[in-house]
């Protein structure tokens, strides 16, 4: 994207992934780039189909194949192609230099082994750690994310939801690597738990400064944790700018409608104001801007050709042929 | 004004290999006609147990509910059967509670069916009335469930609902898997559907945004029993009890500028099993004194319709 060249962290370039569905052929990321510096966070907003853990899941390249199929794009950490390496130098990457937090907690961990020796599997494989040096390593950081080390040898089904997640946390922290991926941190969790774990991911990653892609649906935690915002839609950057040109200067009629949704704490409505109609079929998108059919603002143009992501104001870019009508 | 439902110390215990579970404990409470009473806790709190009692879709371990004044706690056969047509219920997963391998229309005309009041034609007829009613296209109805969206789902597990005419609706997380923009759908036409019909709510959610935006009342729950009662807007202005102000603090907000908070209190749910006798809150809550843990709390009338079970709480606020 148009932001300085200079000590990018990841750049993003054109990434276009489809899953295959017997005949059908699902365009799940269509033409995603984005760049992040060292220490940033980005958020990736959007609706349930959107793309956005399939844009995580293709940089970690975790994603099945088949069904998934990454078309084309280039991933570049620290300038080289993720895409370009090997099975095994993924293997390299993957917990140390890049690492993930998944939804849900409770299928995150393996069952049958105790949240000790799951966090010290990934220390091993990546450091040359004798086995005591890698328990005392774990219990470390078990300490850090507010576990008590006494509970090292127990098995993940005596873990609540919140801890399970924390636990996921110490495995993705283990060997301190520079981007995390959270997809959805939190979802899963009560609100009061939510904070907790919140809290603890800010104060992380400003001790590590680690860079981290925060995948997420709710806006308020976005909010609270990013320095950036992309919106997504139907696997495409539709808006993407500071938090501040998202939050307050949105420009782009979905992230109008997203936030129009949101019931208020402060202000009556006597209705909400939903967006009209669903997400299109990703095997049958749209032509022209693919939320065109939701709309309140579309006008010709939107329903044919490409509509490209303009930046409207420095750094902030949206992806519509008619903005200037957003009310 | 009559209430249409009411719950008196109502009590819902699980025997459990640890002990007796209490999910839900002493809770009375009442619900006027065409009102929403909001029910907000953490997960585990019992609000849904709560509701499924409420229906006799479980039997009360104790205490009393009445709709319309009659005591429906214990009615079994013929009365059960005209109770269930006066009370029903809308659940959270909109992929789980409809019949994978029934046409939705069928989903919808079933409990008319069964109600035996309809002949054939007057099914399909009142059938069709219910999906326009609830906005989904007639000609969907020979669809399968797996064939629709989340939110389309969600709209038949309503239809169904509304299929008899209910006075009392326990919607228990009803918009909590969709999307925002199909959740603010589904939430307007809840409420349409109050204006048009008359109908009670009772709304169950962890979501405090939503619960505001739909109740008239609201009910606060921590470990089976109600910390804090009050009418909605109140509740948000001003808060009383420790765990409510705890669980308002800790929503993440919109505003860019506003960080959040650190949260004031530490720890986790503890066991509903053989709870102790004093306030259930007592060891997360930060106000708590040696007292708290001896007393169990009774809910107090603090201003007009605005209950709160904490003996601290003048001191507190």
């Amino acid at each position: 994207m148009m932001r300085n060249e200079n000590n990018v962290f990841l750049s993003v370039r054109d990434l276009n992934v489809v899953y295959t569905s017997g005949k059908k052929i699902v365009h799940a990321v269509n033409g995603v780039s984005f760049e992040m510096k060292k220490g940033e966070t980005l958020g990736l907003v959007g609706e349930t189909g959107a793309g956005k853990t399939t844009i995580a899941k293709s940089i970690l390249r975790i994603l099945p194949d088949p069904p998934a199929k990454v078309l084309g794009g280039e991933i570049l950490l620290d300038g080289t192609d993720l895409m370009k390496h090997s099975e095994k130098e993924m293997l390299k990457i993957r917990g140390e230099k890049i690492a993930m937090i998944f939804q849900d907690p409770m299928t995150a961990l393996n069952p049958l082994v105790t949240v000790g020796d799951q966090i010290i599997e990934g220390l091993k494989l990546h450091n040359d750690y004798g086995e005591a040096e890698a328990a005392q390593k774990a219990k470390e950081l078990l300490e850090m994310v507010g576990i008590h080390t006494e509970r090292f040898k127990e098995y993940p089904f005596e873990f609540s939801g919140g801890m399970k997640q924390r636990v996921v946390i110490a495995m993705a922290l283990a060997c301190e690597p520079e981007l995390l991926l959270a997809d959805e941190p939190t979802t899963a969790l009560d609100v009061t738990i939510q904070a907790q774990v919140l809290d603890l991911i800010n104060k992380l990653k400003v001790k590590y400064g680690t860079s981290m892609i925060l995948i997420t649906h709710n806006l308020g935690v976005v909010a609270q944790t990013c320095d950036y915002v992309a919106v997504i839609y139907a696997g495409k950057i539709i808006e993407y700018g500071s938090k501040k040109d998202i939050f307050v200067d949105y420009a782009h009629p979905y992230t109008h409608g997203l936030f129009a949704s949101l019931p208020s704490f402060s202000k009556d409505a006597p209705r909400l104001k939903p967006i009209a109609g669903s997400m299109p079929d990703p095997t049958r998108l749209p032509q022209g801007c693919a939320f065109h059919p939701r709309c309140p603002f579309v006008i010709e143009d939107c329903r044919n050709g490409e509509i490209l992501l303009k930046e409207i104001s420095q750094g902030h870019l949206c992806r519509c042929c008619n903005i200037q009508q957003k009310g | 004004m009559l209430p249409l439902i009411e719950t008196r110390n109502l009590s819902k215990y699980f025997r459990v290999p640890a002990g007796m579970l209490h999910a839900v404990d002493n809770v009375s409470f009442t619900i006027e006609k065409g009102k929403t009473l909001g029910v907000v806790g953490e997960s585990g709190c019992g609000k849904s147990t709560l509701g499924r009692t409420m229906i006799r879709l479980q039997e009360a371990t104790d205490g009393h509910i009445l709709l319309n004044g009659e005591d429906i706690t214990h009615v079994s056969g013929k009365k059960l059967k005209e109770v269930r047509k006066k009370v029903q219920i809308v659940f959270q997963d909109p992929y789980s509670s409809l019949n994978p391998r029934q046409r939705i229309e069928n989903t919808i005309r079933e409990p008319l069916k069964n109600s035996g009041n309809y002949s054939r034609s007057e099914l399909k007829e009142r059938a069709s009335t219910l999906m326009e009613l609830v906005g989904i296209d007639t000609r969907l109805r020979q669809s399968y469930p797996h064939e629709l969206d989340g939110g389309r789902r969600q709209r038949v597990g309503i239809a169904r609902a509304l299929a008899l005419n209910p006075e009392f609706i326990v919607c228990d997380e009803p918009v909590s898997s969709l999307d925002v923009s199909i959740q603010a759908q589904v939430l307007n036409l809840l409420m349409d559907l109050q204006d048009q019909m008359g109908v009670t709510y009772m709304f169950v959610t962890h979501d405090l945004s939503v619960v505001r935006h739909i109740s008239n009342t609201i009910c606060v729950m921590y470990l089976g029993e109600v910390v804090e009662m009050s009418p909605s807007k109140e509740l948000f202005s001003s808060s009383l009890h420790p765990y409510t102000k705890a669980l308002l603090s800790a929503i993440p907000s919109l505003d860019i500028d506003q960080p959040m908070r650190p949260l004031p209190l530490k720890g986790e749910l503890t066991s509903p099993i053989n709870p102790k006798p004093g306030c259930r809150f007592f060891p997360r809550c930060p106000y708590a004194e040696r007292g708290c843990s001896q007393e169990p709390q009774k809910l107090e009338e603090i201003s007009a319709q605005h209950y709160v079970a904490c003996h601290r709480v003048r001191e507190i606020n």
